[in-house]
């Protein structure tokens, strides 16, 4: 695999399980580093929206993916409330997006279908303790920093 | 609060009840903040809704923007789904920074709510330039805060002009 952008860290799906790392088997694709650098929440679930092979990955600049991050960002996150850990799309590339990991806990007052991501790419749920706590994305921004998968990222000027 | 200083990094609650620090929602982008009086008020249902249709613009152009009110998270998250914002709306609702903001509209002791004031930050809050929006002219159009980012935009990025 090639370097990584600022704020991505590789990770694995196989269908059933989700691995930190390139190397797990099956679809390998960046998220948001983020999620995986805190301490893991345990008893968490993954949703993760993606498709089987990365040959059906969408470009990150398609309006159906837009439109799936300006939905998380006006009304997804604030249902989900505080039963949301983390959120990341999954980055096959600088451009290729193949979908998204919503990651949560304890009572959902959601289900899995409501996902604006779930326009994608059908839910798969994965019980998982490799996930910790990161604030949702505060908006309007749907651009990515220099390739990282959205949310992610950063200019670095502060 | 004027230009060139450094806006305090105000921790509250947004509008579903999340702790937030200013500097994360900035996280390294342009930022606007304006201090609204709150959903009641047509002159604040007027402004918001201009720049809310800014925000379609910004949500390509690395800038964030951010409103703080004496609305309760409930009462905020209402209004911007009403309002079809993509931004964060933070509550002081307990009053924690008005007072050491010395923002009160002493004119309202009703809701004891924000005078409408605006500021355009750099990425570490450095003001760039502030408006007071007691009367409505004095808030920023789109075309103020278009110049305003531009502005702050063509400073912090390297390759803004190549």
């Amino acid at each position: 695999m090639g370097g990584l952008p600022h704020g991505a860290a590789w990770m694995s799906f196989d269908g059933r399980e989700l691995s930190a790392g390139a190397n797990g088997g099956g679809l390998s694709f960046m998220v948001d580093s983020r999620c995986l650098e805190g301490p893991a929440v345990a008893d968490a679930e993954a949703w993760v929206f993606a498709p089987d092979d990365g040959r059906d990955a969408v470009p990150y600049d398609q309006p159906e993916v837009q439109g799936a991050r300006r939905d998380a960002l006006a009304w997804w996150y604030g249902m989900l409330g505080d039963a949301l850990v983390c959120h990341t799309t999954l980055a096959l590339d600088e451009s290729l997006c193949a979908g998204a990991i919503t990651v949560v806990r304890g009572q959902v007052p959601v289900r899995p279908s409501d996902d604006p991501f779930s326009r994608l790419y059908a839910p798969r749920c994965v019980p998982c303790d490799l996930f910790g706590v990161v604030d949702p994305p505060p908006g309007p921004v749907l651009e990515r920093y220099a390739g990282a998968p959205w949310p992610g990222g950063s200019f670095g000027h502060g | 609060m004027r230009a060139g200083e450094r806006f305090p990094d105000l921790d509250l609650p947004d509008h579903t009840g999340r702790p937030r620090r200013l500097s994360d929602l900035a996280g390294g982008d342009p930022l606007v903040l304006l201090f609204s009086r709150g959903w009641w008020c047509p002159k604040e249902q007027r402004h918001l809704r201009a720049l809310t249709a800014l925000q379609d613009e910004m949500e390509v152009a690395y800038s964030r923007m951010v409103v703080v009110s004496v609305d309760a998270p409930e009462v905020q998250s209402a209004f911007r789904a009403g309002l079809g914002a993509r931004f964060t709306f933070l509550s002081d609702a307990e009053r924690a920074w008005l007072p050491r903001l010395d923002l009160l509209e002493e004119s309202d002791t009703t809701h004891e709510p924000y005078r409408p004031t605006s500021f355009t930050l750099f990425p570490d809050l450095t003001v760039h330039r502030r408006y007071d929006g007691f009367w409505y002219w004095g808030r920023p159009s789109a075309e103020d805060l278009r110049r305003d980012l531009r502005e702050i935009s063509a400073q912090v990025r390297d390759d803004f002009e190549r």
